[in-house]
């Protein structure tokens, strides 16, 4: 079978999470959910780095577990290299690990603080019996220091996490996740707890181990100006749903869904003149608990331009406009 | 590289740890301990104490009862210490068809009240001839023994004190001296032998005796007939009124022997409860936590059941059925006592789980073995030292209680079975002090010493304890 | 008492030579070094750094509140005509918090007790200050719920009942309604999502305009200082290294101090494609053993041998643009 295009193809996945129930709702049997993720689908090509972005409570980090396998979804289908993966067993789950690794947010809490840098490292490579004597193991583990750029290697193996800078201790992190030669990186936030002038070296990192490796990248952040400098393709998500997806010029310059105008307009720039004047966000309202999604398109509440079948017909589609730019509006020709 | 890592962290530690006043005195009591431990063949002064605790017949030449020798301090009355004389002069004479062999010992006494005998051992074979005479201070000189030792009787020994014929030589010394009226009101067959011995030549010496002080002589004179008869290596033992460091008990065990002998049991039984107490507890906790839900809800109540089961009566039950030995003993306590650190272990271990550290192990594949030991568990180490150390009391007073039930081993001192005989004998009820306080105030310093070391140990490695 | 007489008569706060710093075991972490500026009445000053720079640290001396083992070594505050450095704690409790200065803190919002309303929250801190009646301090509250823009039954409501967002404007009502001249915020809107952000800034150009207010608005991003200080100062191990209005910061002209130029240059665009974004190399410095000179100098890309040895003044380079570097000298 040739290779397909798509290293990952993701179809309506969903997860929905039981909320807790009142004792009424016990009696009749009823059951709400959490629908953090509630039917999104994309496709990630081989060598991409895809962008996620959305606020907090919009599924966008659940989708990255989902896609890990930290969680199992409530339906849908994941496609990896060409395999569905939705369901795991044991054998093929720790096939997958090797497959798919993640980096997080927090460098330091991602790091066991009574572990040295070199054991950290070598984790992955005990838990999936990789490099046959210590020696072996520690050869890898210096290797993938220097693809990093903790250099020399030697003298940061040794080091605790909590004798290492923010930026370092990502380096780390990200050094672990490669160990394993993955295939894609899930990405959550990796700069967000990063000083600003550090975090473009870490980008930077991480674009060059991308080409030297031949990686795939999931890159979640709600951080849309670092979204646009890294990623090639974004996904905005809302309420579970993604309502736009294209290449970042298309998503941020000439955005089509009115979220993501709503996002682009109230995003902050570092440029003078901005001081005196009151932003107008076109935007109402504020975000619904994912337990009570809104009937029909699940934004219509807070869009400024809500007509009567956006909440009357169903949920309209992501649909493509041209150009490999999605969006999921009935009304985005007219605004 | 580990032993170095180690070795780092330790000294780390001990820096903080110096700082703690009640921690460093917990350990100086802890090192006390444990020098009595490794230096015990040196420092008791019986040696076989441990095995032959229980036996009668090593401890019969001590004193019944006898309080502290120290006491002597505190009164004006001196009570003859117990005392054993080894150190002797040996003549031997060759008379042709036999030989006569002289042993003479020196004994310097300084008390106002008598040793309560004199008991008098040798190697001997054969039927000899013994005599004992006494020489007092004064000169007179008294013969209190002489007869035939038959090697093939029993006893071996030979005491003065409850020897009717010594008794006899004594009242008619005495009679001399005493006055008509007070003669009168004495039963020979009730007199203390060696209250005369030692007491001036003087009226009132049977029944308010005037302690004689001064350098006592007694020689050993044995006749040897024949080539069979024989006696060497003599040596006299001298109960006294008070006796060792610690006094005796009513079975005349030397009481400061016990109580050495019976720091490495509690200390034994103490750590070795307490380690494995928190070892399963820890791990109990934490894979219940770890687990969650049902799992975890399951092994709380069966958590629950242990905790609700009184342990005293429990191990009183155990007791009479299965032989109590200190083993025994150790894993029923052990199998009560891990409820102790399960509740707060299991809190921590619900706050690590949620780490991100965790989540990132998850991810990389780890399984649930390898994070609860080797990234849970670890992260509760510094927790498990303390509460090892906060246990280890708890444990040596619940031995002492079950020894004190009459449910301990019986094959092995321990400070509880000390007491359980005190309380048996009517200790405090006879004022017997010197037995009830030291093994008391025994578990209470080592109660103490793991008490600060648990304590310090737990303000340097929980920091929101610290008041510095 | 008399009143000290501000250097310029636009002033509300004027800071003099301030030092910050912590005494640990190992020595003295010299957080805010020798830092003097000043507020004008009706002005935001932007407070803007990476972690470590003294800017939140800066903050809470405004506020003559240092976390322990933090202490005031030196200099002055001067607040409405008086020195506040020198005052004893119960007499700038009475006088000066709440009353004169007051403080949004970093994740406030997340601080409110959970067991109280919001209403016994708001009057508490009302009724410790003033001694009112119960239906005044109502009137005061209710006034400025409204000015943050929220009802008055959220008076009734516990603090999980609320957003973000809410809670956030909560924090920012109680900052205000005794009325006090200078308002310090502290990355206020940090853990917020941007549409909830951009709705409070909004809200504090609104009431500052209302209420003619003076805030000092401290925060690592330099895009979010942008949209809302009039003027911005740059920190940088415990020092100013810039102060300069809006346009002489983000305008066309650029920064003056390498190190602001190189943190703007680092700071990504929506709406520019960037090829390659920009960095520092190196890391902050250490606040136990700051280095000699200008404490940039390690990680300047025009740094000169002067740099390594003696500090800059902050100078007046041009009319309220201030900057503290050898290479940028009239």
């Amino acid at each position: 079978m040739s290779e397909s295009k798509y290293l990952v193809e993701v179809e309506n996945l969903q997860k929905w999470f039981p909320a807790r129930r009142t004792v009424k709702e016990v009696f009749k049997g009823e059951q709400r959910y959490v629908k953090a993720v509630d039917g999104v689908s994309f496709k990630i090509e081989r060598g991409e780095i895809f962008g996620l972005v959305g606020e907090s409570g919009c599924g966008k980090t659940t989708t990255g577990k989902l896609i890990m396998k930290l969680l199992d979804p409530s339906g849908g289908k994941i496609t990896f290299d060409n395999e569905d993966v939705t369901y795991l067993d044991h054998v093929a789950l720790d096939k997958y690990r090797q497959n798919v690794q993640m980096v997080f947010q927090d460098p330091y809490a991602s790091m066991n603080p009574r572990f040295r840098l070199r054991d950290v490292l070598e984790e992955p490579l005990i838990i999936h019996k990789k490099g046959g004597t210590k020696a072996e193991r520690m050869e890898l583990v210096k290797k993938a220091l220097n693809e990093v750029r903790l250099q020399p290697p030697e003298e940061f193996m040794v080091r605790f996490p909590h004798m290492l800078s923010g930026g370092q201790r990502q380096r780390g992190a990200t050094a672990r996740s490669l160990i394993l030669n993955p295939k894609m990186i899930v990405a959550d936030e990796p700069v967000s707890m990063i000083d600003l002038s550090t975090r473009a070296e870490i980008l930077h990192m991480m674009k060059s181990v991308q080409r030297d490796l031949n990686l795939t990248y999931l890159y979640i952040t709600h951080d849309l100006s670092t979204a646009r400098y890294f990623t090639d393709k974004i996904a905005v998500m809302y309420l579970g749903k993604i309502v736009e997806m294209g290449h970042p010029n298309d998503v941020i310059d000439h955005s089509l869904h009115p979220y993501t105008k709503a996002l682009i307009t109230a995003v902050c720039e570092p440029i003078a003149g901005k001081v005196n004047r009151i932003k107008e966000v076109p935007i109402k309202g504020e975000v619904p608990s994912a337990e009570n999604i809104p009937q029909g398109c699940r934004f219509h509440p807070r869009c400024p331009y809500a007509v009567k079948d956006c909440w009357e017909q169903d949920e309209p589609v992501l649909e493509e406009v041209g150009n490999g730019h999605f969006v999921a509006c009935r009304r985005y020709k007219e605004i | 590289m580990k032993l170095a890592e180690m070795r780092d962290s330790l000294k780390d530690f001990w820096n903080e740890f110096k700082k703690e006043k009640t921690g460093v005195v917990g350990l100086i009591l802890f090192a006390i301990f444990m020098f009595i431990v490794i230096f015990e063949p040196f420092l008791l002064p019986f040696e076989d104490a441990n095995s032959r605790w229980r036996d009668i017949s090593y401890w019969q030449d001590w004193p019944k009862s006898a309080p502290p020798a120290w006491t002597n301090w505190f009164t004006s009355d001196k009570k003859a210490v117990t005392e054993q004389l080894t150190e002797f002069k040996e003549v031997s004479q060759d008379l042709g068809a036999m030989v006569m062999k002289e042993f003479t010992f020196d004994y310097d006494y300084q008390f106002d009240d008598a040793p309560n005998d004199i008991i008098i051992h040798a190697n001997a074979s054969g039927q000899p001839i013994v005599v004992v005479n006494i020489i007092r201070p004064d000169g007179n000189e008294l013969e209190v023994y002489q007869s035939t030792y038959n090697a093939g009787e029993r006893p071996k020994d030979l005491r003065i004190s409850v020897d009717n014929s010594s008794r006899q030589v004594i009242y008619n010394f005495a009679k001399k001296y005493e006055s008509p009226e007070d003669l009168s009101k004495v039963k020979p067959g009730l007199i203390k032998t060696t209250n005369g011995i030692f007491a001036k030549a003087e009226s009132g010496i049977l029944r308010n005796p005037v302690a004689l002080k001064g350098n006592y002589q007694i020689k050993i004179t044995a006749i040897l007939r024949s080539d069979q008869d024989n006696m060497e290596t003599p040596y006299i033992v001298l109960p006294g009124k008070v006796s060792g460091v610690l006094g005796t008990d009513s079975q005349k065990r030397d009481i400061w022997t016990g109580v050495l002998a019976g720091v490495k049991w509690a200390l034994l039984i103490g750590i070795l409860t307490a380690i494995v107490s928190v070892a399963i507890g820890v791990i109990y906790g934490v894979i219940s936590a770890y687990l969650g839900g049902w799992k975890d809800a399951l092994m709380q109540r069966i958590f629950e059941i242990f905790v609700s089961v009184p342990l005293l009566p429990v191990l009183i039950v155990l007791s009479a059925v299965f032989e109590p030995s200190i083993w025994t003993m150790v894993l029923m306590m052990a199998l009560f006592f891990w409820t102790g650190s399960v509740k707060t272990v299991r809190s921590m271990a619900m706050q690590i789980k949620e780490e991100t550290f965790i989540e990132a192990s998850k991810a990389l594949g780890a399984s649930n073995f390898r994070i609860i030991f080797k990234h849970m568990v670890p992260i509760l180490i510094p927790y498990s030292f303390s509460s090892i150390a906060l246990f280890i009391p708890g444990a040596v007073v619940y031995e002492a209680t079950i020894s004190l039930l009459g449910l301990g081993d019986s094959q092995i001192v321990t400070w509880g079975q000390i007491l359980s005989d005190a309380l048996h004998s009517g200790a405090v009820l006879n004022g017997l002090w010197w037995w009830v306080v030291p093994p008391g105030l025994a578990i209470a310093f080592m109660g103490m010493a793991f008490a600060f070391i648990g304590f310090s140990m737990d303000k340097i490695l929980h920091p929101k304890l610290r008041t510095r | 008492m008399d009143k000290i007489k501000m250097k310029d008569e636009r002033n509300v706060l004027e800071v003099e030579n301030l030092k910050l710093y912590y005494k640990v075991s190992e020595g003295l972490v010299k957080a805010v070094d020798d830092v003097s500026f000043f507020l004008r009445k009706g002005e935001t000053l932007g407070l803007v750094g990476e972690s470590g720079c003294g800017k939140t640290t800066t903050g809470t001396a405004l506020m003559h509140m240092p976390t322990p083992p933090g202490y005031i070594a030196g200099g002055k505050i001067i607040l409405d005509g008086e020195d506040i450095v020198p005052l004893k704690e119960n007499e700038i409790r009475r006088r000066i918090r709440w009353e004169k200065i007051s403080m949004v803190f970093q994740g406030a919002m997340n601080c409110l007790t959970p067991v109280y309303t919001i209403g016994k929250l708001m009057s508490e801190t009302l009724q410790e200050h003033r001694k009112i009646e119960k239906t005044e301090a109502r009137n005061i509250m209710v006034k400025y719920l409204n000015y943050v823009g929220l009802s008055e039954d959220v008076l009734r409501r516990y603090p999980h009942e609320l957003s973000g967002g809410m809670k956030q404007r909560v924090v920012i009502a109680m900052a205000l309604f005794l009325e006090p001249k200078v308002i310090v915020c502290d990355e206020p809107t940090t853990a917020l999502d941007v549409v909830v952000q951009a709705q409070i800034i909004n809200l504090l150009k609104e009431l500052k305009e209302k209420l003619s207010l003076s805030f000092i608005f401290i925060t690592h991003d330099l895009a979010t200082e942008a949209e809302v200080s009039d003027r911005v100062q740059i920190m940088y191990g415990g020092k100013i290294m810039e102060i300069g209005t809006n346009q002489q910061i983000y305008g066309e002209q650029g920064p003056m101090h390498p190190y602001t130029r190189r943190l703007l240059e680092a700071t990504p665009r929506l709406h520019e494609e960037v090829e390659e974004l920009a960095f520092i190399p190196g890391t902050p410095p250490d606040l136990l053993r700051p280095p000699q000179g200008c404490k940039f100098h390690e990680r300047c890309d025009v740094v000169m041998d002067k740099c390594k040895s003696q500090e800059p003044d902050l100078i007046e380079v041009e009319d309220d643009h201030y900057v503290a570097c050898w290479r940028c000298r009239k």
